[in-house]
């Protein structure tokens, strides 16, 4: 009798113990709109006060915010305008040395496929502010001529740089990822052991796992359906991704698509065959610049260089403009395809 | 078995069928609420569970110009806007929380709270 008693005290004890933790581990979350994007911040305390959570997410906050008005290349603060603005002279890049730095590297790494002085073409193109326009093939040449990340020079102690006359830079493709990056470092000192921080869609920094021990689910757009379909669900813990692709943003004009993602070999948007591709690293910063070359490369030439580059410890996911899907080796057991969805994943080794 | 006993197992058993039925029938979290700001503050929150006829709302933002939403049962679009860029009405219907419609020039959000997708972001 006594036996069947403590059994039921036990049952009982366990139910409501269930209602209790269930509460417990609701997120703290937050949406701030900077770099050009909406970002969405999810915090976990896993023990820690609630106070102690909302002061790590208004520091991740200020300094998101300070770093955007340090790079952007369109504020009157942003070191990029300074840079675009001195005509090939020296210029003060306290800021943003760091990540001109890695985005030159990025830049050498890839062969070009990505560089951050293609700006003049993005902004001839329409895509810094909306108004839309085709440059002519004279226009295209001189644009052409001006990118080459090899002619941008900072100084030893990296505190300076210039760019060369007439050129123009932007970190379009790598300051979301450089502020995932200094973010989750932030985050991590600060005690935090869970937290996903979506910088915009296209970068995504995953700090540990979820509070229970299981992977950030997150949905991998389906370039060819409407916002919100996904192909497939991609299981992070600890690390980072980013996404690039042609559907992201773009203009028809005759009957022609023109995506945001300009080809420095071209000045003009990329078509590569791509319509999307997904990086995953332990770096933002390399899975945001990675994702732009790589889709610039398209499939073949991008699945080179991720066989020559295994040092760089990174995995792709490569959605062709006909819908196949292509996933490296190491994403095999952690990409699964959505419900539904009856399209083959061909597994690159 | 003595009657204390027997009182005492009758009242555990009632508070056993009373937490499991706590848990099995108390309302599931909201749902389909829709939630439109602007400039971070909240302008209207809509229950698209609720929504029997589909209608229209224009919302004038700081961008200088209004961005006009379409409200049906279970999802919600920008069907119009007058951005230049027009990201807002490309990405068309939501219908959870994965991805909040966002349309930058005029600081207009709108996340669908509450529910779930059993995601917890996705690629844009």
């Amino acid at each position: 009798m006594k036996q069947r008693l403590t059994a039921l005290i036990l049952l009982c004890t366990l139910l409501t113990g269930c209602a209790a933790t269930d509460k417990g581990e609701q997120p703290l979350t937050a949406t701030v709109l900077a770099m050009d994007t909406v970002m969405n911040f999810t915090f976990y305390g896993d023990g820690m006060g609630e106070e102690q959570l909302r002061q790590a997410l208004s520091g991740a906050e200020d300094t998101l915010r300070q770093l955007d008005a340090a790079l952007t290349a369109q504020g009157a603060e942003g070191e990029a305008a300074a840079l675009n603005a001195a005509d090939g002279g020296w210029t003060a890049v306290p800021q943003s040395g760091a990540l001109l730095q890695q985005t030159l590297e990025l830049a050498e790494l890839t062969g070009g496929a990505l560089d951050p002085t293609a700006y003049a073409a993005v902004k001839a193109w329409g895509f810094a502010d909306g108004n839309y326009t085709v440059p002519n093939r004279e226009e295209l040449d001189a644009l052409k001529a001006a990118i080459d990340y090899t002619r941008v020079e900072v100084s030893q102690d990296g505190a300076q740089a210039r760019l060369a006359p007439g050129q123009q830079l932007d970190f379009g493709a790598t300051a979301k990822g450089y502020a995932g990056d200094l973010l989750r470092r932030q985050l991590e000192q600060g005690g935090i052991t869970s937290a996903l921080l979506d910088l915009g869609q296209s970068s995504i920094a995953a700090v540990g796992s979820k509070p229970d021990g299981s992977p950030w689910r997150i949905g991998i757009q389906d370039p060819a359906a409407d916002s919100g379909v996904y192909l497939g669900v991609l299981e992070l813990s600890g690390r980072s991704m980013g996404t690039s692709g042609s559907y992201q943003r773009y203009f028809d004009r005759d009957s022609v698509r023109y995506c945001h993602i300009i080809d420095p070999a071209t000045a003009s948007p990329a078509r590569s065959g791509l319509a999307g591709v997904t990086v995953v690293a332990d770096s933002c910063l390399l899975c945001d610049g990675l994702s732009t070359a790589l889709f610039v490369m398209g499939l073949e030439e991008g699945v080179r260089f991720w066989r020559e580059n295994s040092a760089l410890e990174f995995d792709v996911i490569f959605v062709t403009d006909a819908g196949e899907i292509f996933v490296t080796s190491g994403l095999k057991d952690s990409f699964t395809l959505a419900d539904g969805e009856t399209r083959e994943v061909q597994v690159l080794e | 078995m003595s009657r204390g006993v027997k009182a005492i197992m009758a009242a555990l058993v009632l508070i056993l069928a009373g937490s499991a039925a706590f848990l099995l029938l108390r309302p599931k979290s909201e749902g389909h609420v829709a939630r439109i700001s602007l400039d971070g503050q909240v302008v209207e929150e809509i229950d698209l569970s609720r929504v029997e006829t589909p209608y229209t709302l224009t919302i004038d933002g700081p961008g200088g110009f209004s961005n006009t939403i379409t409200v049906e049962k279970g999802r919600i679009c920008v069907s119009k806007a007058g951005c230049p860029d027009q990201i807002c009405v490309h990405q068309g219907y939501i219908s959870d929380g994965t991805t909040p419609i966002v349309c930058l020039p005029n600081k207009l959000i709108i996340e669908i709270i509450g529910g779930g997708s059993g995601l917890d972001a996705a690629t844009g």
